[in-house]
C-alpha cells in the first residue's frame, strides 16, 4: 500500500464507517443468539490485500476505535486485532492467494482467531473471570455468520482500497497484452 | 524474497503496535476513572454518540425486520415446545382430576353407612366399576369383585350418594350389577318421613325418571322428600333390600295420573352415569331397623 493523503483517509474512512456501522447497526441483527462481526473482517480484507505491516496498523486503530467507542479496556481490542491484521498479513504475503473464495476460509479464521483471543485476554483482564458455553456458542455462531458475510465484505474493502495498492490484487491482474500470432504459432506468417 | 530490512521494518511495527496496545491497557488499568485515558474515552463517546445514533435509526428498520424474521422461526419452534408442555400438563391435569374425583367418591362411599338410617352390619365390599353398558335399555355395569370377595347375586350395590342397583351374577372376580335405572328393575320403597310405600321402576323409555308407584292417593307426598328401600319383598318382583338404603327425592307427584294410587316420580341420588366405585352390601343387617330421615347426599 502506498502511504499517502489518500490512502490514510480511505482506510480511516473504511475503518470509521466499519466500525460505526458495527456498534450500531450489525449489533441489532440477531441470529441464534449472535451478531456478525465487521471488524475483523474488515481487519482482515485490509491485511490480505495491503500486506502484513497495513493489516497490524488497520487493526490497531479498529481495536482503538472500538475500545473508545464502546468503552471496553483500552488497547485490549488493538492488541488482539493487531495480531490478527498481521497474522493475515503475512498469510497473503507468502501465499499470494488468487482464489476468488479465499475470503471465506481468511474471513471465518480472522474471526475465529479475533473472538478467541479477545476472550483470552478479557479472561486475564478480569477479576472474577467466568466462561460459559454461551462464549463458546457466539464465537462459533459469529464465526459462521463472518464467513457467509465475508466474500462481499472482503470485495467491498477490496474496491475500497484498490487505488492506493502497490500491486493489484493477484486475482485482478490483468494479463500483459499479447501479440496475435499466426495459425501455427508463429508471428509474422499471419494468412 | 524480503531483504532483511524489510522484515526488521515489518516485526517492528508488530513489535511497535503491540507495545502500544500493552502500555494503552497498562496505563489504562493504572490510572483512576478521571484520568487522562478514560477522559479520552469519553471524549470520542461523546463526539460518536450522534453518529452511533444516526446510524442505529437507520439500521432499526432493517434489524427490526431481520429479527422478526428470526422470531418468527424462533416462535415456530417455541410453539411447537409450548404444545409438548401443554400436552403433559393436560395429561397431568387429567390424572388429577380423576384422582380428585375417585377421591370424593371414595370419601363419600365410606361416609355413606355412617349417616343415621343406612342399615348397620352390611359388610361393605368396594368395587371399582370396570364395564358399563352403553344403553339406556339395559343398565348394567360390571365390577372388579366377584364371590371370593363375598358377593353374590341379589346383594345391593350402593355408591356414596345411594342405591344404584343390585348384583345379577358374580364369577370368582367380577360381578354382573343390573342397575335401578335397568328395564327389569323394581324396588320396594319408602317416602320418609311419611311412611308411603310403593315399588319404584325406572320409567318406560326414560330410565332416569324413576317412578314410585302404588302410593295411596290421600297421601301428601311433597316435592324433595327422601325416598328409601323399604326393606320388605313385595311378592315375585325384588328381593329384599335392607331397609333404609337412599334411593333419591322426590320431583314430583301426581295424583291424577292412577286412579286409585298416585304416581310419585322420583329423582335418584346417584348420578348413573358417572361414578367409578360401588360398594356391596354383602351382608344382611341383624334384626329388622326402622328406616329414618336423614338420607340423602
Amino acid at each position: 500500500m502506498i502511504v499517502t493523503g489518500g490512502s490514510i483517509f480511505r482506510t480511516g474512512l473504511l475503518v470509521l464507517l466499519g466500525v460505526v456501522i458495527q456498534i450500531s447497526g450489525l449489533s441489532q441483527f440477531h441470529v441464534l443468539g449472535a451478531s456478525p462481526d465487521l471488524t475483523p473482517l474488515i481487519v482482515a480484507a485490509v491485511a490480505l490485500w495491503a500486506g502484513s505491516v497495513p493489516g497490524a496498523v488497520t487493526g490497531f486503530f479498529v481495536g482503538l476505535l472500538l475500545d473508545l467507542a464502546l468503552g471496553q479496556n483500552l488497547g485490549s481490542s488493538s492488541l488482539v486485532l493487531s495480531a490478527v491484521g498481521y497474522g493475515v498479513g503475512r498469510y497473503g504475503e507468502l501465499r499470494d492467494p488468487a482464489h476468488g473464495l479465499i475470503a471465506i476460509p481468511v474471513g471465518a479464521a480472522a474471526t475465529a482467531g479475533y473472538l478467541t483471543a479477545f476472550a483470552a485476554v478479557s479472561f486475564m483482564l478480569e477479576t472474577a473471570p467466568s466462561i460459559s458455553a454461551l462464549v463458546l456458542r457466539d464465537t462459533l455462531v459469529t464465526t459462521i455468520l463472518n464467513a457467509i458475510v465475508a466474500v462481499p465484505i472482503f470485495g467491498l474493502v477490496r474496491r475500497v482500497i484498490r487505488p492506493v495498492l502497490l500491486a493489484q490484487p493477484a486475482g485482478r491482474r490483468r494479463r500483459a497484452h499479447t501479440r496475435e500470432t499466426g495459425p501455427i504459432g508463429l508471428r509474422g506468417l499471419e494468412v | 524474497m524480503y531483504d532483511k530490512k524489510v522484515i526488521r521494518r515489518r516485526r517492528a511495527a508488530l513489535a511497535v503496535l503491540l507495545g502500544l496496545s500493552l502500555i494503552l491497557l497498562t496505563a489504562y488499568f493504572g490510572e483512576s476513572p478521571s484520568g487522562v485515558l478514560h477522559g479520552v474515552q469519553r471524549g470520542a463517546q461523546q463526539v460518536l454518540a450522534p453518529v452511533e445514533s444516526g446510524a442505529s435509526k437507520a439500521f432499526k428498520p432493517f434489524s427490526d425486520l431481520f429479527n422478526w424474521v428470526g422470531d418468527a422461526f424462533g416462535a415456530k419452534g417455541q410453539n411447537k415446545k409450548l404444545k409438548k408442555e401443554l400436552a403433559a400438563t393436560r395429561a397431568q391435569l387429567a390424572a388429577a382430576q380423576s384422582a380428585l374425583r375417585e377421591n370424593q367418591q371414595l370419601r363419600a362411599m365410606v361416609g355413606l353407612p355412617r349417616r343415621p338410617g343406612f342399615p348397620q352390619g352390611t359388610n361393605p365390599v368396594a368395587a371399582r366399576v370396570i364395564a358399563r353398558s352403553p344403553t339406556d335399555w339395559y343398565s348394567t355395569i360390571s365390577i372388579d369383585k366377584g364371590s371370593s370377595d363375598g358377593i353374590h347375586p341379589d346383594q345391593p350395590v350402593v355408591t356414596g350418594d345411594g342405591l344404584v342397583g343390585k348384583i345379577e351374577s358374580a364369577t370368582h372376580g367380577t360381578a354382573q350389577v343390573t342397575l335401578i335405572t335397568d328395564a327389569s328393575s323394581a324396588v320396594s320403597a319408602q317416602i320418609m318421613p311419611d311412611g308411603s310405600s310403593g315399588i319404584l321402576r325406572p320409567a318406560v323409555g326414560d330410565p332416569s325418571d324413576l317412578q314410585l308407584d302404588f302410593i295411596q292417593k290421600g297421601r301428601q307426598i311433597k316435592k324433595g322428600q327422601a325416598v328409601v328401600t323399604a326393606g320388605f319383598q313385595s311378592s315375585g318382583l325384588q328381593p329384599l333390600f335392607p331397609r333404609g338404603i337412599p334411593i333419591g327425592r322426590v320431583r314430583t307427584a301426581n295424583p291424577s295420573e292412577i286412579q286409585t294410587y298416585q304416581r310419585v316420580h322420583v329423582q335418584a341420588y346417584a348420578d348413573f352415569g358417572r361414578f367409578d366405585y360401588v360398594q356391596v352390601l354383602t351382608a344382611r343387617p341383624p334384626g329388622v331397623q326402622a328406616a329414618s330421615v336423614g338420607v340423602g347426599p
